[in-house]
This record gives C-alpha cells, structure tokens and sequence, in this order.
C-alpha cells in the first residue's frame, strides 16, 4: 500500500481517517509558480506543448494556442488557498529526513507549499493585429527592389524587415490568426522576409499584366498562368511577384485539362484604378465617375457601389465630391475605430457606417452589442434614418 | 525576443496532480514561529464518513467542508529564468523565460462554515 503523503493523501483521505497538515519544509512565497485556470477543451494543446507567450516586454502578456489569442488576467482570492504538491513531485522534494520517518506505522502527512494569492485567468481577445501593419508598412517592397529581386543577397541583418520568427516575437496573435493577417495585408515573403509590396510596384505589375492579356488576346476571364508568368519574367517581372499579382487580382479557375486559368476580379481591379485617381485627395464625382470609367481594362464594369468602405461622399454647395477614406488604413480595436470614425464625420447612417465597422470582430461581442457600447444612437421622426454618433 | 513556449514533461495524460485546500480567512501562526514556518503542523484534516465532508482542526478551531470539483482546472505553472550564461551556451532564440506546467489540480477541500470553537482542546483521531 503505497503510504506516499501530500497531495494523494488529501485527496485519496479514506473514510474516519486523518491526516496531520503542516507547512512543507520548503514552504514560502515562491513567485515563480502561478496558477491558471483553464478550460478543459485548452488542456490538449497545453500539455501537447502547442501553446505560447506572445508580446514585447513593455506589453501585457497573451496567451496563444495556435488558432486564438488570449489576454491574461489576475484574480484575487480572498479566501486562503494552500497549494500541495504530489509527494513524488521533482520540483519539490520533502526533506530525505521525511522519507526516512515514513514507515508504515508513521500516518501519512500533507504539506503546505505555497499559499496562493489568486490564480490566472484566460480571456479570449481579438488578435492585435495593427502592429503588423506598422511593422511591414515601414518599408514597402518597391519597384526598384523588385529589379533587384534575383541578386538578392543576404549580407547583413535588414533593418525594417522582418522574417516570420520575428513577427511571432512580436506580433500578439497565434499563428493562424497572423497567417489571416499577412494575407489580409496582402503580403508575401520575398526571401524569407514579409513584405507588403508599394502602391506603384503593384500598378505596375497589375498594368503590364492587362498590357500582355491585350498583347496575346487572353480573355480576363482565362488567363493562363504558365504563359502569363513566363512573359511577365521576360518583361522583367519575377514570377513570384506575377503570381501574387494574380492572386490578389484574380481567382484560379477550375479547368479539365492541367493548364492553369486565372480570372480577374472586377471589383479588385476596378478598385485599384479608383485608388491610384484618389491618390490626390478629393475630387468631383462626375470628373471621377468619367476618368474611372477610361482607366478600366476593356470589357469591365465599374460602379460606385465597388467603393464602399474605400471613399466617402460629401455635398460642396452644389456639387457632389468624394474623397478617400479606406476602412483598411483604421485601426482594429472598437474603441480607436470608432474615434476616427467619428472624428471623420460626427453622424453616420447605418448604410454609410456598416462598411467600416463590418470587419470589427469583438470575441463576445455581437455587431449589435459593439453599437450599443460606442456608440449613440438617435432617431428624430420614425420616418428618417437613425444616425449614429459618438457617445 | 521571441515567444515564450509553455512547456510541459507531463504528457498529454501525466499531468501529476496537487490538491488544494481552502478556507475563508488567514491562518496566523504564533509569533514565535512566524519566521519559520517550514515544517510546522497547521492542523488536522479529517473525513469522519464515507461522505465527501472533511473538518479541518486548526488549534482550537474546527472547520467543515467538502472535497468539490473545479468548474475549469487549475494548471500549475512554474516561471524557468534561465540565466544569462546558459543564454549564451544555448542558441540565440531561446528565450530568457520559459513557462513549466508542473502539476494540474482538479479538486479541492473547500471550508466556508465559521470556525467551530472546540470547548476541549482533545485530538480528533
């Protein structure tokens, strides 16, 4: 019978039976050991060793498994919570003094290790995401460093630029949810390092890509990949960056044979055109709507409606101008969106706000629920629109 | 400086497990003994029927509880500094905190009835 004290002996406590408690003989504050509370469906990946820390020293700590992010917090125990060990534990062996009294008539005997103040707990958190932004916009891949891409030579350490290693160091998000964020920034890893490519390399590149379609008289519709990327290269365009191209601009087709169909999406690019127009702040819409419509490759159709959540619109006495605003240069947290939002323009209706606020993923929080805590609501006659403004 | 990884030599099933007991206030020893505490008897935990009820006798106090599962489990962690010798044995990503798990608990002996005073101050067996 296997006499073993401590934290077996509590919990095993037989029936009209007892056992003496007393403060281990290593007994004290140890700092280094914490408690945290977790749900049982987290277990796997913590003991499977899937799991870790993610942030700067100057930033508060968050908890990654490998597909969602976690804040951690304290909770305070009032309540006096004496933590005992198992007695085999390695960490804490009790004194060999103790092994030798223990013989079978000595009653078994639990110590006290620590008393714990409180114990951690796990909140899940949206991914923060906006200092990925920062960190790869620092230095944008440009044209010039495109010419350069294949006598690329890793000499010294590149400063601004950041290798996936150094993105989990730093970014507070689990692997999937910085994989989604890379990808919604479009970026692409240029030998070995994440790059979000410059406004004008990607014109460039998206314009030679229709020059060629035209050139061949690919329809947009089916542009073959293999041929596309081979004459982009000798124009002087690496393949890497064509195939981006092609997926931030397109979408695969699916074909019998083995060639592989690329389709331009029309909303992306009719996007891109609109962007490059507004480059210089605000213009008339009328003079907008008409240079747009010259831009756009042959055969598409561009309507305003493509550009929600990419400009605004506003009456100038009689005149209607509009002006760049995209919902992908705000911020992600609730709280700082809405502050720009606002400080943009004081009231919005529902159908002018919800294409900036669409993407605001609160975990806990419906779209209902984010209006309702930043925002406030009014409605003049029951015949008008609601306007939202800030609280 | 780049994540710190939980780690854990338990095993997906081996997570050895400690025990908790606790009571609603703050369990003070005698002056005399307050700067060494290793080693010193707190009280007696006692389960007097084949229930999950305990009493927990601390000097002339006598306490009753039950043994109650934890809604989550507790993880033990313990914080790993490693020092900056081993830092530089060691390659250049390994980071200088590494978080242990080293113990899970899952049950505990709660107490939240006041203090019995005991008139004698005989042992419980």
């Amino acid at each position: 019978m296997d006499k073993s004290g401590d934290a077996e002996a509590i919990l095993d406590l037989q029936p009209k039976s007892s056992i003496s408690v007393a403060y281990h003989s290593d007994f004290g504050p140890h700092e280094d050991l914490l408690l945290l509370e977790l749900d049982e469906k987290l277990l796997p990946d913590v003991l499977s060793e899937r799991v870790s820390l993610r942030g700067e020293p100057d930033e508060e700590a968050v908890f990654c498994t490998q597909s969602k992010t976690y804040a951690i917090k304290f909770v305070g125990n009032s309540n006096s919570v004496f933590l005992i060990p198992p007695s085999n534990s390695s960490s804490f062996p009790k004194n060999a003094m103790d092994c030798d009294e223990q013989n079978l008539d000595q009653p078994a005997s639990a110590s006290v290790l620590k008393v714990a103040s409180g114990n951690l707990e796990l909140v899940e958190v949206a991914p923060r995401l906006d200092k990925l932004k920062l960190l790869l916009s620092q230095k944008p891949f440009t044209i010039e460093e495109m010419s350069e891409m294949e006598t690329f030579l890793e000499s010294e350490e590149q400063s601004s630029v950041y290798r996936w290693n150094d993105l989990i160091g730093q970014i507070q998000a689990s692997n999937i949810e910085l994989r989604s964020g890379l990808e919604a920034l479009k970026a692409l890893e240029i030998n070995g390092y994440w790059r979000i490519i410059d406004e004008n390399c990607m014109d460039s590149v998206l314009n030679m890509l229709l020059h060629n379609a035209v050139l061949n008289d690919w329809s947009l519709d089916a542009l073959p990949e293999n041929e596309l990327v081979s004459i982009m290269e000798s124009d002087g365009f690496p393949p890497k960056i064509s195939n981006h191209c092609l997926k931030v601009y397109g979408n695969t087709v699916d074909k019998e044979d083995s060639v592989s169909l690329w389709k331009l999406n029309e909303k992306q690019v009719c996007v891109h055109f609109a962007k490059r127009i507004l480059n210089n702040g605000k213009v008339k819409k009328d003079k907008f709507l008409a240079e747009w419509k010259n831009k756009i490759p042959n055969g598409m159709q561009a309507s305003f409606e493509m550009l929600e959540g990419e400009v605004l619109t506003e009456r100038i006495g009689v005149e209607i101008w509009i002006h760049p605003f995209s919902v992908s240069s705000l911020p992600s947290t609730p709280a700082k969106r809405f502050s720009i939002l606002f400080k943009e323009r004081p009231k919005w209706e529902w159908k002018d706000l919800e294409p900036y606020i669409r993407d605001l993923k609160v975990p806990g929080l419906s779209s209902e629920g984010l209006l309702l805590k930043y925002t406030r609501r009014s409605q003049p006659r029951p015949d008008v629109e609601p306007i939202f403004s800030a609280r | 400086m780049g994540p710190i990884q939980v780690k854990c030599n338990c095993g997906e099933n081996n997570c050895q497990e400690w025990a908790i007991i606790e009571l609603q206030g703050v369990i003070e020893a005698q002056p005399q003994f307050q700067d060494c505490l290793q080693n010193l008897e707190i009280g007696r935990l006692c389960r007097p029927s084949s229930q999950e009820t305990y009493t927990f006798t601390i000097g002339y106090h006598e306490l009753t509880g039950s043994k109650v599962k934890l809604k989550k489990p507790l993880l033990v962690l313990k914080k790993v500094k490693h020092s900056d010798e081993e830092q530089r044995v060691c390659s250049k990503s390994s980071p200088a905190v590494e978080l242990d798990v080293i113990g899970i608990i899952r049950q505990k002996i709660l107490f939240k009835t006041r203090p019995k005073a005991l008139i004698s101050s005989s042992k419980k067996v």
